[in-house]
């Protein structure tokens, strides 16, 4: 039945659209990745299902992560390098880096749906309240295009725990 | 299945005193390895290993010529030498194998199967205080971070301005705890479940052949759902439409182990069947024994396809929740605009600098404010990633801090509540139709039709984008009862996709076309003869409504014909043409489509120096059918079709 399919749809379908598709594929992921800004294949479901067996299976494993699971951004799990949990402060840093165009906005905003994650994940009281703060402190999270996703995440950690009233637990405030 | 139930418990136990005289290897070891030959025993004498559920559970298919053998292929996945073809060799291998000493240096097999043990146990009524207990750091981590109350299945639309979307794709989300006093934004962080293949091929060929014969690995990974969000939603525009399942709390526990347990293996992958929606099904079967979704897909399998499988499915879907893509939030945000607003959006997407009218409040300033900065990441969605500096970056950031001063948070873009773009409704996509009707030189023509995917500009618009046509595998054949020769072939199109997204203000997309097949030939060229063709064309679509009901289009084509008898460049028998080709469409009353096309190509150095065509389309849905009232024009023909339509 493969054989079939394959071959009427070969026919259809060896066209450009297709080489197209592959190449936009790629294409979407590296950028999204940027310059492998979470390129830390160390959390990958290969990793996880295998341990840290030798031999084969970690052969097995890291071939899933590094080849298989080509979208090494996508398969990593929270936390850039350590696998933390999903909330707290590397969680924090993994979800700005990852959502940075979006959250710029959503703050210029005041409000929005990565507000309302970000108030999630350092368990902070009202996504009103953070919106709100955050928007006023919109320059000195972006003061620049160029400005690194670590800084971005520093002066956002830091005004969120600076503002008591939010009640950020997660992030210790 | 038969096979196995075949033996009765005599011969089961008779076999299980047999094996039980196998070398000691194959046996359970550490202290309760007769606990587990008791099980094994257990298990034959009930034939567990030909139950659906295990079936299930090891992905085995019916072979043809008889037996079993299962989709996955990576040998992680099977505990016996031989289970990817011997489920009753895998279930006596699992059970041995669970009962391994807990201080092994690699992962114990009750952390990597925690479905099966589950299942195993639950039949069996395997005594958990007699199992050895191993500690499962990984699969610990793993429950901890999913900690999944639901399951949401999530169909990424097709967009055919990025072409790798044309057919859409499907993930599942394992859904955590709502946010705690009810906010949003919870969702981005639960864990998206994701089956993909990994392609590296460069060339289109080699892609597009391994691709279809499994020459790919594919495999499940999850990962947060707000990077398909980005993925899919921001960077490709595409919306994603969230269907929330209505699983027991068990049947969410059972996908959840059961995606670990994907985790150990790889599958072949196939484009076209055993493809990424295709294996999300088999997961849920395995997760819910009361389903059987897998078993109802096509020899094709579309996404859509799938979605409205489970959509069809009774009790199935708890809610259906419309996630908008960036495309669509801009156009939702534009729309909403007041005349005056939009002039100063039209000021301040060419010029980020530029003064508001000093007239307009505060709201309305970020309104317009709003709208600009999604059309930036819209239009832009690849020069403003990171911390890049380009044009559009700084365009974006002048717009963000002249909106973040207005000091007023925003709500929410309205988008349309409508959604007649919903999946769910769409028709599905195989085709077959039968009609007839009078031609200028013949009388009936019958024409038969059968179309393996897709949807054409005049099919049931409900469910599909107004403004995109895509054709995989149609075939025309016509067939003249009176007249002296048996069925011709009319019209195969391999590939066609025609692509009219509305030129607006804001949102400047050309339209074009590309098809690839063979046609029959009514003109000074050639009266009757069957053509090679390639047609490429690129042109403008304006929508006169703000809901694509009616639009009008127009492109510039190039086009190549080619058949042993034309009489085309030279007198050869290949002629090229260039020239316009334009179209009109409406829709009526949500299911009724007008639609007029035609083309005027100018065929240098031919022996006739130029061809058209037209076509007048008149479709109206009904239910799984559609009536098709036609009349096509050529130069040397004309002919009239009523035609019915099926969709399978």
């Amino acid at each position: 039945m493969h054989r079939i399919i394959a071959a009427v749809l070969f026919v259809s379908l060896a066209s450009p659209a297709l080489a197209d598709a592959s190449a936009a594929v790629k294409e979407t992921e590296q950028a999204i990745k940027g310059k492998g800004r979470y390129g830390d294949a160390g959390c990958g479901l290969g990793s996880l299902a295998f341990g840290t067996d030798p031999g084969f299976v970690q052969v097995v494993a890291s071939w899933l992560n590094t080849t298989l699971l080509y979208n090494q951004t996508f398969a990593i799990t929270f936390g850039t390098s350590n696998c933390r949990g999903i909330a707290g402060i590397s969680a924090a840093r993994a979800f700005i880096d990852t959502n940075r165009e979006v959250l710029a906005k959503d703050i210029a905003r005041g409000q929005g749906e990565t507000i309302g994650a970000l108030t999630w994940i350092g368990g902070c009281s009202s996504s009103r309240q953070v919106g709100s703060v955050l928007q006023r402190s919109y320059q000195e999270i972006f003061p620049t295009t160029d400005v690194s996703s670590d800084k971005v995440a520093d002066a956002i950690l830091e005004r969120m725990k600076a503002e008591k009233a939010l009640q950020c637990i997660e992030f210790g405030s | 299945m038969h096979r196995v139930r075949l033996l009765s418990p005599a011969v089961g136990l008779l076999l299980a005193l047999w094996l039980g005289a196998a070398p000691p290897v194959a046996r359970g070891q550490g202290p309760d390895g007769a606990y587990a030959e008791e099980l094994v025993a257990a298990a034959r004498a009930r034939s567990l290993a030909a139950e659906v559920q295990w079936l299930r559970l090891g992905h085995y298919q019916q072979r043809l010529l008889g037996g079993w053998e299962s989709q996955a292929d990576g040998p992680g996945f099977f505990l016996a030498e031989g289970g990817k073809t011997d489920p009753q060799a895998e279930l006596e291998a699992t059970l041995r194998a669970f009962f391994a000493p807990p201080a092994a240096p690699s992962e114990h097999p009750q952390c990597a199967f925690p479905a099966r043990l589950t299942w195993l146990s639950g039949q069996l009524g395997i005594d958990p205080a007699r199992l050895p207990r191993p500690t499962c750091p990984g699969l610990d981590e793993y429950r901890r971070r999913v900690r999944a109350r639901g399951v949401t299945l999530v169909f990424s639309s097709y967009y055919l301005q990025s072409a790798s979307s044309a057919f859409g794709h499907t993930l599942l989300r394992l859904d955590g705890a709502p946010s705690p006093g009810g906010g949003t934004g919870r969702e981005l962080l639960d864990q998206g479940v994701n089956y993909a293949a990994e392609s590296d091929a460069s060339n289109a060929l080699t892609y597009a052949w391994r691709g279809l014969t499994g020459g790919f690995k594919g495999a499940f990974a999850y990962q947060p759902y707000y990077y398909k969000v980005r993925e899919y939603g921001d960077f490709e525009s595409r919306d994603l439409w969230e269907y929330e399942l209505d699983l027991r709390p068990e049947e969410t526990a059972r996908l959840v182990d059961h995606v670990w347990e994907l985790g150990h293996t790889w599958f072949d992958y196939y484009y076209a069947d055993e493809n990424c929606s295709y294996h999300v099904l088999s997961a849920l079967d395995v997760a819910s024994p009361r389903l059987d979704l897998a078993a109802r897909t096509k020899p094709i399998v579309l996404p859509a396809d799938t979605v409205r499988i489970v959509w069809r499915t009774p009790g199935l879907v708890k809610a259906v929740h419309r996630r908008p893509s960036i495309r669509s939030q801009f156009r939702a945000r534009a729309a909403a605009l007041a005349p005056e607003e939009s002039d100063a959006l039209e000021r301040v997407v060419s010029a980020p600098a530029a003064p508001l009218p000093p007239a307009l409040a505060p709201e309305s300033q970020a309104r317009v404010l709003d709208a600009a900065v999604d059309w930036v990441d819209y239009v832009h969605a690849k020069e403003i990633l990171g911390n890049v500096p380009t044009p559009a970056a700084d365009a974006k950031q002048a717009l963000l801090v002249r909106r973040a001063a207005l000091g007023l948070p925003s709500p929410e873009p309205e988008v349309s509540p409508e959604a007649r773009d919903a999946p769910h409704d769409g028709h599905d996509s195989v085709r077959v139709g039968l009609g007839a009707g009078p031609s200028s030189s013949a009388w009936p023509v019958v024409a038969i039709d059968f179309r393996l995917a897709g949807h054409d500009l005049a099919d049931p618009p409900g469910g599909y984008s107004d403004v995109d046509e895509l054709e995989l595998a149609r075939v025309e054949l016509q067939w003249e009862p009176a007249g002296p020769s048996t069925f011709r072939l009319s019209t195969l199109t391999a590939l066609g996709i025609r692509s009219l997204p509305d030129f607006g203000r804001f949102d400047r997309h050309l339209s074009w076309e590309l098809s690839v097949g063979a046609t029959t030939l009514y003109d000074g060229g050639c009266d009757g003869c069957l053509a090679g063709q390639g047609v490429g064309g690129v042109g403008l679509a304006k929508s006169l409504d703000a809901g694509d009901r009616f639009s009008v289009f127009a492109l510039a084509d190039l086009s190549i014909q080619g058949a042993p008898d034309l009489k085309g460049i030279s007198g050869g028998p290949v002629r090229v043409g260039l020239g316009p080709s334009v179209g009109a469409r409406a829709v009526l009353l949500d299911r009724l489509v007008l639609l007029a096309t035609g083309y005027w190509w100018w065929l240098p150095g031919a022996t006739v120096s130029s061809v058209w065509g037209y076509e007048l389309t008149g479709r109206v849905g009904v239910g799984r059918f559609a009536i098709d009232l036609q009349f096509r024009a050529h130069p040397l023909e004309r002919l009239g079709l009523a035609r019915a339509f099926f969709y399978f």
